[in-house]
Formats: C-alpha cells, sequence, structure tokens
C-alpha cells in the first residue's frame, strides 16, 4: 500500500456510491439487493479509509504493511492459494453440475458447468498470455 | 533445498527480526527459510549471501535429490 491519492480517492468513492445507493433505495427508486449492496460499499469504504489514515500517521504500522506488501513469501503464498482456489472452484462446479442435474435443478446445473467452462478459458487464455512474457 | 541461514545469523548474533528488517522480508519468511519450507528467489538468495559476505553456493546447499 502506498500514501498515494488513489488510495484515498477510492475510499472516498467507494463511500460516496454506497452513500448514493442507500438514500436511492431508501427513496424507494432501488430495491433491497441495491440496499444491501450500499451497505458493503460504505464498509469497504471506510475500513480502506481507517487504514490509511493508519498507514499514513503510524510510522510502524506502515513499515509492518510494506513489508507485509513487498515481502516474496506472502506474493508466493498469495499466488499458490489462487492457484488452489481455482482447482477446488473446478472440482466444484464439476460436482454441482452433475448433483444439480440429477437433483433436477437445471438452472443451478446449467450455471456451474458455465463458470466451470469460463474459468477454464481464463486459464488457458492466461497460460497464453504468461507463455509469451515468460 | 538446504542453507546455512540460522547456523551464519547466529555465529554472528544477528536475530531474525534484524535480518527481516535488512533483507525486506517478514521474520516469518527468514523462520520458513531456516526450517527449509520455503525456497528463496535467486534475488533474495544473493541478497542474504551478500549479506553475509559469501557466495551464494556457500549459503545454499543445492540437493539433486530433492
Amino acid at each position: 500500500m502506498k500514501n498515494n491519492i488513489g488510495h484515498w480517492i477510492l475510499a472516498f468513492f467507494w463511500i460516496l456510491l454506497g452513500g448514493i445507493l442507500w438514500a436511492l433505495s431508501f427513496a424507494g427508486k432501488l430495491d433491497n439487493f441495491w440496499n444491501g449492496m450500499s451497505g458493503g460499499l460504505i464498509a469497504v469504504g471506510v475500513i480502506r479509509l481507517v487504514r490509511l489514515v493508519k498507514y499514513s500517521r503510524d510510522s510502524e504500522y506502515r513499515e509492518k504493511v510494506d513489508t507485509e506488501t513487498r515481502d516474496e513469501r506472502n506474493r508466493f503464498i498469495s499466488a499458490r492459494a489462487w492457484a488452489w482456489a481455482g482447482y477446488i472452484y473446478v472440482f466444484a462446479a464439476a460436482f454441482g453440475t452433475i448433483g444439480f442435474h440429477i437433483s433436477g435443478h437445471e438452472d443451478l446445473s446449467f450455471f456451474c458447468s458455465i463458470s466451470m467452462c469460463a474459468l477454464l478459458v481464463f486459464y488457458y487464455v492466461s497460460w497464453l498470455i504468461l507463455r509469451k512474457k515468460y | 533445498m538446504k542453507n546455512r541461514i540460522e547456523e551464519i545469523r547466529k555465529q554472528r548474533g544477528i536475530r531474525q527480526e534484524e535480518l527481516a528488517k535488512l533483507m525486506g522480508v517478514s521474520r516469518q519468511t527468514i523462520s520458513s527459510l531456516e526450517n527449509g519450507r520455503y525456497n528463496p528467489t535467486i534475488m533474495l538468495a544473493h541478497k542474504i549471501s551478500a549479506y553475509f559476505g559469501m557466495s551464494i553456493e556457500e549459503v545454499f546447499i543445492f540437493d539433486e535429490e530433492e
């Protein structure tokens, strides 16, 4: 995390967007889905803002965050975790496709199969791009 | 890959926290390196070896069987 203006703008943007959605849903212009979304966005914005304030004022916290961000083992673990998540998702979606089909939930079965195919396409495209890069 | 980081660090009286700070990594990374749970990138291996004033081969022992 760098103490740049972009992070501050983004934090205020989430709060503003959340506030607008909340106001519109409170006025009855939007349904409850957007009301829930507004709460989430405001929470994200406030948490980011609190972290930014602490980052800019507390040098010990800033050093800790910078080290954690730069740390190569953390980056390695993050990449491995994403890879695991991808594998787990593909298997879960495959089981979901069959399970939902057997139980007669065709919409959910279709969603699982499409999302599994999409993930595999994303993987293949990423692999092609990375192969050229490295 | 085995390494002698813990041995050399202790010989020189450096704490894990100090070495981590100097290398720009977390203390957990130094701990994982010493325990052999994590193999460093060539950049970190070079940085650690240079800090100890040794060659990479003197600090990191490549085991072909692993």
